[in-house]
């Protein structure tokens, strides 16, 4: 799914921010990219949607050659991907819904497509019940999933996600690490910027190290036999803990303005 | 997403912005509406000014004044040399007395200075109605032979103001056009500098509608149509109050009457008024498209990451 040769990221400083990095992520794999501020995570994570560009080597993902794609092909190559941030880039003048759906809105969906398709990525993440909410009228752990149903709405093959607890307490990085897994678990390949140790090894999945622009370390732990996250995992994967109800009845007939 | 319904999201969502900031909004709209006005009026003025001079030209004579002491025979001798010449449309002599009831008529409160001594002050003289296809070199040779002709003060000749009235006009139609390409570039300015604070008031959308992959197109299509419904505004503004303006002058009393007639006699013609309203439309896009070139925008959507 993602598969780096050789990349290289020098600024005109001289400063790198990678160096000679390779490594080849399958389809349908959770990794978890750390290492210190500065490391180079975010450098890494932005060229997979073409936000930078490496100074040398080649990236693949989905069998895409992102560092030659030229400047009017990246929107299309983003309508793949699934992005998530540290901050949430939510609109707060915008509801839950309509930040959801500025891909449909751009795909040509008509209103009532996109309100299909709001209350269903919003009912994966739990949140089908506040559509018409704005923003800042959530917790930091729901406008994070607001973030994550934003970036799954166009049912990506790959989800990327730079710090995505970084703003929240343990117990909201839990339940959006829960939803994560919940998500690979459903074959949506996923790559996690975190600098936080602890959770990385308490999930227990494969792990890319970075220190100084470099990968120094590629490696698969096993999850603690008594990790909670894992454990309700494994009896219950489906987060969905909306009822199955239809949008009308959510929205009380309103139509999604995106 | 089809044409028809990218057009239709860029107009909903230009409208929305505009209601949104619509003070910054009525700034560019009436920085584009003087520079439309001011340019507009220069151009009417001219326009006016030269139906007038045409008009003008049509009734254009020249004047043969005698002096006081010249006689029967030597208006007889000036009036001979113009009948039967080709750009000749009529010979009229205007005796002392008519002279000064046509002043009387012309300026009633003047009147009184015919009076002082019982008899017009006015000279004889003899008038010679240019026909529109006169020979402007022949006229004028006739006229200047006349000068020296006995008993003759003066010669008048039309055609010398009506030269200096079109000169005029020209030059009140080049000032037009100065000052209105000076003033429309400062509106596009000005519609430049609003689009791109609005690029900044939405720089956190722009960020994410990069980031969920739509194209430069959709993101820049509604500032576009909002920098053009600003320049449309501006334009029906200008051709508004030039309108109301032209209106005002031509109910103005008689003692302004000639400045009315010189200036407002005629408004554009709704082709030209919709030309004027599209130039503004025109200049708004400009603006837009100037102030949203791909460097500008990177600059607003980096904003919008940082911030975001």
């Amino acid at each position: 799914m993602i598969q780096f040769f050789h990349v290289t990221k020098s600024y005109p400083g001289g400063q790198t921010a990678l160096d000679d990095v390779t490594f080849d992520i399958p389809r349908g794999q959770f990794v978890f990219l750390t290492g210190a501020s500065g490391a180079g995570k975010t450098t890494l994570l932005k060229m997979i949607f073409r936000e930078e560009v490496p100074s040398d080597g080649q990236i693949l993902v989905n069998g895409r050659n992102v560092a030659s794609l030229p400047r009017g092909k990246i929107p299309y190559l983003r309508r793949t991907l699934g992005v998530v941030f540290q901050d949430f880039r939510l609109i707060p003048r915008k509801t839950v819904a309509e930040n959801v759906t500025y891909l449909p809105r751009v795909l040509g969906h008509d209103a009532k497509s996109r309100k299909n398709l709001a209350y269903q990525a919003l009912r994966r993440v739990g949140l089908a019940h506040r559509t018409k909410a704005f923003p800042t009228e959530l917790s930091g752990g729901e406008q994070q999933r607001v973030a994550i149903a934003r970036a799954l709405i166009n049912e990506p093959e790959l989800l990327i996600a730079d710090e995505p607890t970084g703003n929240l307490d343990p117990d909201l990085s839990e339940e959006i690490l829960r939803l994560f897994l919940d998500i690979n678990r459903r074959g949506t390949t996923l790559l996690i910027a975190t600098h936080d140790r602890e959770l990385i090894q308490r999930t227990g999945r494969r792990v890319l190290t970075l220190n100084q622009g470099r990968l120094v370390g590629d490696e698969s732990l096993e999850a603690p036999a008594t990790v909670p996250i894992l454990r309700e995992l494994d009896r219950e994967p489906d987060l969905d803990r909306e009822p199955d109800r239809e949008p009308a009845e959510v929205d009380d007939g309103q139509e999604v303005e995106a | 997403m089809t044409f028809t319904q990218a057009l239709a999201y860029f107009f909903r969502e230009a409208a929305v912005s505009l209601a949104r900031s619509w003070k910054v909004s009525m700034l560019a709209v009436l920085t584009i509406a003087v520079s439309l006005f001011i340019g507009g009026a220069f151009l009417l003025t001219g326009s006016n000014l030269a139906s007038l001079a045409e008009e003008w030209r049509g009734e254009a004579r020249v004047v043969v004044y005698f002096e006081p002491t010249a006689g029967e025979a030597e208006r007889r001798a000036v009036r001979a040399a113009a009948d039967g010449q080709p750009w000749a449309r009529e010979v009229v002599e205007v005796s002392p007395a008519e002279a000064a009831e046509r002043f009387r008529a012309s300026f009633p409160s003047l009147g009184d200075l015919l009076e002082s001594d019982g008899a017009s002050p006015l000279p004889a003289s003899v008038e010679v109605l240019l026909a529109p296809e006169a020979d402007a070199a022949a006229v004028s040779a006739w006229a200047e032979g006349q000068r020296g002709a006995p008993g003759v003060d003066m010669v008048d000749d039309d055609r010398d103001w009506l030269g200096q009235l079109e000169a005029l006009t020209t030059l009140v139609r080049g000032a037009g056009l100065v000052l209105g390409a000076v003033l429309l570039a400062a509106a596009i300015f000005t519609i430049a500098s609003v689009i791109r604070l609005t690029a900044y008031l939405y720089h956190e959308e722009i960020a994410v509608m990069r980031l969920v992959g739509a194209t430069e197109f959709f993101i820049r299509g509604p500032f576009y149509v909002e920098g053009m419904l600003q320049g449309l505004l501006g334009g029906v503004l200008a051709v508004l109050g030039l309108y109301a303006g032209s209106q005002a002058m031509m109910t103005q009393d008689a003692a302004t009457g000639l400045l009315s007639r010189a200036l407002a006699p005629g408004f554009f013609s709704p082709r030209e008024a919709v030309a004027l309203v599209l130039l503004g439309g025109a200049a708004g896009l400009l603006g837009s498209l100037l102030s949203l070139r791909r460097e500008k925008l990177d600059e607003v959507a980096e904003v919008g990451q940082a911030e975001g």
